[in-house]
């Protein structure tokens, strides 16, 4: 098929798209994208003109065909994941869950009709569609993500992003600044995604700071709550959270060890401070913990430390990320901007455009005669 | 000694009201379980304070129930600790311990096992066991009350290694019983076989897939185990219960609903306001149990359920629910 647009004309095109979901997708501008061409694959054009590499020249060749397969229903990563099949240049097909997204058709909309026909979308996933991929890039549960695996060719491309857990580190924040950062963070798309944070770890400079952080975050996430509320819940997610709030409220009365802010009647927020630092899981839809950090918190992971999405640090420094490197985030960064990862972002530790390139080298004639 | 005085009638009652021919009643006599407990618990009497219930309640609905979370975290007996002949544990995940129900007497467990089995017309033998015998599992209440029912020499699977021998030649009818994840062990090791059962044999299901990392629907499991042993779906029962109750509900077939015995009550109800929800509508799952003298009377389940009349459908937690986004919830650290 000829390729009648270029990289920074696909990059155009789809920033016009994006625009409309600045919350999901962040800044997407023609330039962001292209400045995540130029990161991943060394230059802007990689895909469109040789340009030099070592001795030789270079070129990238996107795959003919991507398959995206995306399980969970908020439409990050079918947005995500279909930027950079189109920013490459490939056809794509996208599985989307049994529901469909209406974000994504909205996108598919938005985008100019030589675009939009590269992309197929379907709620079911045919068997053709596995066979005839290059490259196949899952988001979903640990299942999902294996069984797929296990049905992809070995010589194609497989990318697969289980689900993680994200978490705060308070290292010194003596006024609290970091609680509404902190707030939004664990509020935002009701903690669906891989970066939200399910507990902050608070270094205690005296007894008592990680559950002062605890009452503090709970007032911010009242006032996030206030301004941006969650959406609706279902009932197997209702009664998780209901009964969760149960055991903490009991706990809470007989133990000082443990605490508990619930905001409003309907299930708002919930902040649980608890001694112990063993990570706990959330129910998520904004069910946070805050606990003191422990000496070793790689150790109190527990199995968690396997699937560890972002680490938000406060104050967010170099330092810090390198002493909690054990934990084996893909990401570092500060709290209050743990929902904001930008396009260049190695998501699940893997840079997403290059990992779906080949590359064709042309050496120059050397000018002399064998 | 006055408590222990108390106990002893406590549990005389609750005996002859539980026997073989259950008096009726259970509404009069579930609040005055809950005053009993309320004097002689401290933790359920700060529990109820909390949730706003004194020491006497005029209908059972007033009852508040305890989350079954909070037998981890609290000693919740009604009886002094010394008195205690039997602890029963949760299997736990990890990291998070375990809860405990203690026992001052085993008689009326064993007890409301067996009237609780003979009220849902089940059959009383001879029975054939899929699960650890309580030598090898002291701390499963699971073990305990198959032990209850079926005899050391009817346990098939010691070491967790099942003898497929004992299903063949049988000469007639047999009750079999077991985990869930035990049959589904028996489904898996006949691999392309099958044994066919003597006409009338049943067999009774319980216990989830909890560490196995593996579930499958009820339905589908019946559909197996007729194939595999032939059985008939209507003579296939799933038991609801656990280690923080004396009794169990029992469900006939792949949809049945679950119904307990008259000493027990089963509501559900809506998970924020705790109020019953309507006739088939989903809610939480709380359940009142006259034998649980020794703990407390009304627990908070952590199971989801349909309401139908007097019964419920059972949902459980629902394990099949699709994660809305990426993150990696509480739920998936269950089933992985």
């Amino acid at each position: 098929m000829a390729d009648l647009m270029n990289t920074a004309e696909r990059a155009e095109a789809i920033a016009g798209a994006a625009e409309v979901f600045p919350a999901l997708l962040g800044p997407t501008s023609a330039r962001d994208l292209l400045a995540w061409v130029a990161a991943e694959l060394g230059d802007a054009c990689a895909l469109d003109r040789w340009f030099d590499h070592g001795t030789a020249r270079t070129k990238a060749l996107a795959p003919g065909l991507i398959l995206h397969v995306v399980s969970g229903n908020t439409p990050h990563a079918a947005l995500q994941s279909l930027t950079g099949g189109l920013l490459l240049g490939s056809r794509n097909l996208v599985k989307l869950p049994g529901t469909g997204l209406g974000a994504v058709d909205q996108f598919l909309a938005r985008l100019p009709a030589e675009l939009r026909a590269r992309v197929e979308v379907s709620v079911e996933l045919p068997a053709a569609w596995l066979a005839a991929a290059d490259a196949v890039v899952v988001y979903g549960s640990e299942q999902t993500v294996a069984a797929l695996r296990a049905r992809v060719l070995p010589g194609k491309t497989f990318l697969g992003h289980g689900h993680k857990s994200s978490l705060g580190v308070i290292w010194h924040d003596p006024l609290f600044e970091s609680c509404l950062g902190a707030a939004r963070d664990a509020s935002l798309f009701d903690q669906q995604g891989c970066l939200s944070p399910q507990v902050f770890y608070v270094r205690e400079a005296q007894p008592g700071s990680a559950r002062a952080y605890a009452e503090k975050l709970a007032a911010a996430m009242d006032q996030f709550s206030g301004t941006h509320p969650r959406g609706p819940l279902a009932i197997e997610e209702k009664a998780a959270i209901a009964n969760l709030r149960a055991a903490y409220r009991f706990r809470a009365a007989g133990d000082l060890r443990v605490a508990l802010w619930e905001g409003g009647a309907h299930l708002d927020w919930t902040v649980i401070y608890e001694e112990d630092a063993w990570f706990t899981a959330s129910p998520l839809n904004r069910v946070v913990f805050v606990k003191p950090l422990p000496p070793d918190l790689a150790g109190a992971m527990g199995p968690a430390v396997d699937y560890v999405g972002a680490v938000g640090l406060w104050p967010c420094t170099e330092e810090l990320a390198d002493r909690f490197a054990a934990l084996g985030p893909s990401r570092f960064c500060p709290i209050g901007n743990m929902q904001d990862p930008s396009w260049t972002w190695h998501n699940g530790g893997v840079a997403r455009l290059a990992s779906l390139v080949k590359w064709v080298d042309f050496e120059p004639s050397s000018g002399l005669t064998v | 000694m006055a408590g222990m005085a108390a106990a002893d009638l406590m549990e005389a009652e609750v005996l002859r009201r539980i026997g073989p021919d259950p008096a009726a009643e259970f509404d009069l006599f579930l609040p005055r379980l809950h005053s009993f407990q309320y004097t002689h618990n401290t933790a359920y009497r700060v529990f109820c304070r909390d949730a706003g219930c004194g020491e006497t309640v005029t209908s059972w609905r007033q009852i508040p129930c305890l989350p079954q979370a909070a037998f981890k975290y609290a000693d919740l007996r009604s009886f002094p600790a010394e008195e205690t002949v039997k602890t029963f544990r949760t299997s736990g995940t990890t990291g998070e311990g375990y809860g405990q129900h203690h026992f001052r007497s085993l008689t009326i467990y064993e007890a409301a096992v067996r009237a609780g089995w003979r009220h849902a017309s089940l059959p009383s033998g001879p029975f054939l066991v899929i699960a650890p015998h309580p030598e090898e599992a002291p701390f499963s209440s699971l073990s305990h009350m198959l032990a209850t029912l079926a005899k050391k020499e009817d346990f098939i699977a010691p070491g967790g290694t099942i003898d497929l021998h004992r299903l063949r030649d049988l000469s007639g009818p047999v009750c079999l019983l077991g985990t869930a994840l035990g049959f589904l062990q028996v489904i898996e090791s006949l691999g392309t076989n099958r044994i066919v059962l003597p006409a009338g044999s049943t067999a009774m299901e319980t216990g989830g897939y909890k560490g196995s990392g593996r579930a499958i629907a009820r339905p589908r499991l019946y559909t197996l185990l007729g194939e595999k042993l032939g059985l008939a779906p209507e003579d296939m029962i799933n038991e609801y219960g656990m280690t923080e109750l004396s009794s169990q509900f029992y469900a006939r077939g792949p949809r049945g609903l679950h119904y307990g015995p008259p000493w027990t009550r089963a509501v559900v109800v809506d998970p924020v306001t705790l109020e019953e929800v309507g006739e088939g509508e989903t809610g939480i799952l709380l359940i009142y149990d006259g034998a649980n003298v020794g703990s407390v009377v009304g627990i908070r389940t952590q199971d989801l359920a349909v309401k139908r009349g007097d019964a419920f459908a059972l949902l459980g937690r629902d394990p099949s629910a699709l994660p809305r986004g990426c993150s990696r919830a509480a739920d998936e650290w269950l089933t992985s």
